[in-house]
């Protein structure tokens, strides 16, 4: 259904005629496939997010404000996204208006001082980064990459990445913010809202942060997030990443006091030991399990495929042939990487010993073929910018995330291997990628200064091919039925599939009750009802804010 | 003994109840402006349910509830019962240490587990806890991390809810609810074995529901444990001072050392607050305070579990080379102030007199947040607030202690006062009043707004006053949870 023409005059009215669109041919470039995390489409999967009534691009908070009003009026839902990182961020119900805010692409302060930058929603992870590199900070860049937008991660998602060892995750760094709420009114929260600035986002008293993000954000359901503070943290490099290499195999040679490793362990317990080591002693700047995503059996041939610029993927059988990378292999089965960064040179040298005294303890060793220098500055650069996204699709042009393990490194250790071999049994029946069953990646701190891990078992798979797309459904959802079985809930294979039915649109409300009242605490949803009735009274969301009547 | 406390005494058989004429009189003294009102009884629960019972029955009774953890003095008003026939819930038997996990760093605490007690405690399972400075030996751990009282140590402070992670929690209206990881809370040891346990602060889902009690003043609901994250107690610790003429220059410094995240306490000092921290009693303040400079900052470094020594050396010469290059000296003794001795002080709970009484028996605060860079502005205004009311403002001490990692910083003024003086208690009654008007239009942000603070800042934001009352509506729709706080 079009929107009727009055609405849509007063809509251009408010955004101008150049920054909206009612051409069918736009909306459906604002559509997407109904994967948790990334692209499924091909010709054997093709059902696509709803068509939106219109796309938006509001230029600011006040023309938000006003298209936010303009809804209620109507009691027309919307959705805004600025970076559109999955299904997540596109409407689930017919005839929503999609705003798309990449014109908003202001980093407003950077506040070197006091460490915090002010941003608009289409600032990009890799354009903060760049330009608080200038004056010596860094930005924490999540998991979903550096081209995602940094407001969006740490406002409406989760925020998790890498960096969140020494960064804190976006959770943590979220600060002052200003919120468009769904009725229209504007909500700075914490010391904005009292004219003090934006350092702090928790009061004055019980904090309305909490309303707009927990442990997760609404997902684009509960209003427009317009602008936001950002922590930062000190990056004692220099003030350009410097970049080398030939395309893929761009490196960053950075100077001493940056250091990466790749580690391995004997056991499982022994991994989760140096993790818990690791937070103990307050060392390192990033760490994460980053390239077992490719699978335990074939990740160091893709690292060699990656590092060297005559090498490509129809290498691969070869070096997997070859005795040596089978030996690297075998070693590093039970591995993470980790970044160590020195903020002196006495600080590197210590961080180093104590490093190895934790390998020493837990029976842990350095990946010496990792430490190459050509590999070992291709990881610097890889584990600092995220900018390699397009990799979690690079063997058959389909990826998702399985299982996503949650909590201390002792709940994923202990039950990754017994998910790497159930991935196993089924990666042997040819329809995903035949990759170790271990796919297995993630934060080695989920949160500012440790304390968790996530375990993402990564699933690749061709999305040319009808048997390979239907087989990775099929094993998606065995692994649904294993995670309960097993006490795991419900694994990020089918996060989305709580909001949003195998048609593309909102999940019927009997089959969303049934998932929250089997939930450990259903309450959280039936509080999430209250204030979504509070602060959304016309429900212009989606279903992505997950609520509960009461009963 | 009233119907309603005949009432109660049926549904909680096992609480203790109190209506002991001088107990409840001690809860009636009005501060910054609230209207004292004296309670009708107080009441002791021993566990949750009994909580829960309570909360309920005051719904069904239309009874206002006042919790309090922490023992005597009350210093912010925070539980002086401002509604008619209140009851005050005394959580101070709830003093369990549920559990340490040295493996994952966490405690479970229940509200009446003091510092005091929980040190010890952690410390012979080799951790410890971010402190705040010098807390009184019967404040609630809890509490003092619901009301996001500062820490010394901003380089574990990742957000401003640290170290507090997951709750239980009776809400306003009798539900009994887990926020964060909660529902993992370790109840059987196979579950710690296998890593389910409390490690999370926010959500769970998305809403962040540990932050709607925080610096609520009990308003919100009735926390009745709480998993915190704690710190590995360090092998080698050493505390040094850097002196300094002027606030000015020592802020650059700590700039840096916020930015490397170097020094495991990190604050900074007048000298009348130093003394207070010092010295034994009013006699012994005068004498130490002449000896002091204007300002110090205080840097802890501590050695951890790994090579300890050595990270400890490598911090230290670090450090002083940073101090040297702003001109400043980096030192482990400041006349007869000694950093050994300063450094174990602050790793306890206060001895008594609690330090910030010691200079006239009483005291009133001012404290905000602010970054660092705006602190000597508001600390000339105070000061010229002060001599305006001719109170003496060599007297007021200055507290500036960062918080989250340097992006903020808690700015605190210690107006000590002698409440035997009625000219010296109006005088500083003024003193406040004046001084927190005059600083919250300079820019500073009273995050935790007690007493005539409240009204301040809720003028002042109307979007955060409406979605606040939003959430009261939600979670303690008969408004019984401590009414007449905040903007309720």
């Amino acid at each position: 259904m079009a929107l009727p023409a009055n609405v849509y005059k007063d809509l251009e009215d408010i955004v101008g005629s150049r920054n909206i669109s009612g051409d069918p041919a736009v909306l459906d470039s604002y559509r997407y496939s109904l994967a948790h995390t990334a692209i499924h489409l091909g010709p054997f999967f093709d059902t696509f997010t709803p068509r939106g009534a219109c796309v938006l691009l509001p230029g600011s908070t006040e023309e938000v404000r006003a298209i936010v009003e303009l809804c209620n009026k109507h009691k027309i839902k919307f959705k805004a996204s600025s970076t559109f990182w999955s299904a997540q961020g596109f409407p689930s119900e017919d005839d929503t208006i999609q705003l798309d805010m990449r014109r908003m692409d202001r980093i407003l302060d950077i506040d070197k001082k006091n460490m915090f930058a002010v941003i608009e929603p289409g600032v990009i992870g890799a354009t903060l980064q760049a330009e608080v590199m200038k004056v010596g900070l860094n930005t924490h860049i999540p998991g979903s990459g550096c081209s995602c937008s940094t407001l969006a991660s740490a406002t409406s998602y989760f925020g998790s990445g890498p960096s969140n060892l020494y960064g804190g995750w976006h959770y943590d760094n979220l600060l002052g913010l200003e919120w468009v709420m769904p009725t229209g009114e504007i909500l700075r929260t914490g010391s904005l809202g009292q004219g003090c600035g934006w350092f702090c986002g928790e009061g004055p008293g019980p904090s309305m942060k909490g309303v707009a993000r927990g442990f997760l954000g609404s997902k684009g359901s509960m209003g427009v997030y317009t602008k936001c503070a950002i922590k930062l943290f000190a990056w004692p490099g220099p003030e350009c990443l410097p970049v080398e290499g030939t395309i893929p195999a761009y490196r960053t040679p950075l100077p001493d006091n940056f250091k990466a490793y790749t580690v391995a362990f004997p056991s499982w317990k022994a991994w989760a030991d140096a993790a818990y080591a690791i937070w103990d002693a307050g060392i390192g700047y990033l760490a994460h399990r980053q390239f077992n995503m490719f699978g335990r059996d074939l990740k160091f041939a893709m690292v060699k495929i990656l590092t060297d610029p005559t090498k490509t993927l129809s290498d691969l059988e070869e070096l997997l042939a070859d005795p040596e990378v089978q030996e690297i292999t075998e070693q590093s089965k039970r591995e993470f990487q980790i970044i160590l960064v020195g903020m002196t040179k006495r600080d590197i040298e210590w961080q180093k010993k104590a490093f190895d005294e934790i390998l020493e303890r837990t029976g842990g060793w350095k990946v010496e073929a990792m430490d190459e220098p050509h590999i070992h500055d291709w990881v610097l650069l890889y584990m600092i910018r995220l900018g390699h996204k397009n990799l979690n699709l690079v063997f058959g042009g389909g990826y998702d995330g399985c299982f996503g393990l949650l909590g201390a490194a002792d709940y994923g250790a202990s039950n990754a291997e017994e998910a790497a071999l159930f991935k196993k049994k089924w990666e042997k029946r040819g329809a995903i990628v035949d990759a170790g069953g271990d796919c297995m990646m993630g934060p080695i701190g989920g949160q500012g200064g440790g304390g968790t891990c996530l375990w993402e078992n990564f699933t690749c798979f061709d999305s040319a091919d009808r048997e390979s797309t239907e087989g990775t459904f099929e094993f998606f959802d065995a692994c649904t039925r294993f995670g309960l079985e097993k006490g795991w809930g419900v694994g990020m294979e089918k996060w989305n599939a709580v909001a949003r039915g195998p048609d593309g649109k909102t999940t019927s409300k009997k089959k969303r009750d049934t998932i929250h009242l089997g939930s450990p605490q259903p309450s959280v949803f039936r509080y999430q009802h209250r204030v979504r009735e509070a602060f959304n009274p016309n429900d212009l969301g989606d279903a992505y804010y997950e609520t509960l009547d009461d009963t | 003994m009233n119907g309603k406390m005949t009432d109660l005494m049926n549904i909680v058989k096992e609480a203790e109840i109190i209506d002991d004429p001088a107990v409840i009189e001690s809860f009636a003294h009005g501060y910054r402006g609230d209207v004292p009102m004296r309670p009708m009884f107080m009441v002791k629960p021993k566990n949750t349910d009994e909580v829960q019972k309570i909360v309920r029955w005051a719904n069904e009774t239309c009874t206002p509830l006042v919790p309090v953890s922490s023992g005597a003095p009350h210093l912010r008003g925070g539980t002086v019962p401002t509604a008619p026939g209140s009851v005050i819930v005394d959580l101070s038997g709830m003093d369990r240490i549920v559990k340490v996990d040295r493996r994952n760093r966490l405690a479970l605490i229940e509200p009446g587990v003091t510092y005091t007690t929980l040190g010890p405690e952690l410390k012979r399972h080799g951790l410890r806890i971010a402190m705040p400075l010098l807390p009184r030996k019967n404040k609630s751990v809890l509490t003092s991390l619901l009301e996001r009282e500062p820490v010394v140590s901003p380089r574990y402070q990742w957000n401003m809810m640290e170290p507090l992670r997951a709750l239980e929690i009776i809400w306003g209206n009798g539900d009994k609810f887990y926020s964060g990881g909660g529902v993992f809370r370790g109840e059987k040891e196979e579950d710690w074995k296998r890593g389910l346990v409390p490690v999370w602060g926010p959500g769970p889902g998305q809403l962040d529901f540990y932050k709607f009690v925080s610096a609520a003043q009990g308003s919100m609901g009735i926390v009745t444990w709480a998993s915190v994250k704690c710190e590995v107690y360090p092998e080698c610790r050493k505390l040094f001072f850097v002196p300094a003429d002027r606030l000015e220059e020592a802020i650059e410094f700590v700039y840096l050392l916020l930015r490397y995240r170097f020094g495991d306490e990190l604050f900074l000092m007048n000298k009348s607050c130093l003394a207070y921290v010092h010295a034994r009693n009013a006699d012994e303040l005068e004498s130490v305070k002449d000896t002091l400079p204007s300002w110090a900052v205080v840097v802890g470094i501590t050695g951890g579990h790994i090579l300890s020594k050595d990270r400890v050396e490598a911090r230290e010469k670090d450090i002083r080379d940073i101090a040297r290059g702003f001109g400043l000296k980096f030192i482990p003794q400041l006349r007869s102030l000694s950093g050994k001795e300063f450094g174990e002080r602050i790793m306890r709970p206060c001895e008594e007199p609690y330090w910030k009484s010691r200079y006239s028996g009483e005291v009133q605060e001012v404290f905000f947040l602010t970054t660092l860079d705006r602190t000597p502005g508001f600390v000339a205004a105070m000061n010229e607030e002060a001599d305006g009311l001719e109170y003496p403002a060599e007297r007021i001490g200055v507290y500036l202690q960062p918080v989250h990692q340097g992006v903020g910083c808690h700015c605190e003024f210690i107006i000590p006062f002698d409440p035997d003086s009625r000219m010296d208690t109006r005088k500083t009654e003024e003193l406040i009043r004046k001084s927190s008007l005059r600083l919250s239009d300079q820019g500073a942000f009273f995050s935790r707004p007690y007493g005539i603070w409240a009204d301040m800042v809720y003028d002042r934001d109307a979007g955060t006053k409406t979605a606040t009352k939003k959430i009261k509506e939600i979670f303690d729709p008969n408004n019984v949870m401590n009414p007449g706080k905040l903007c309720f």
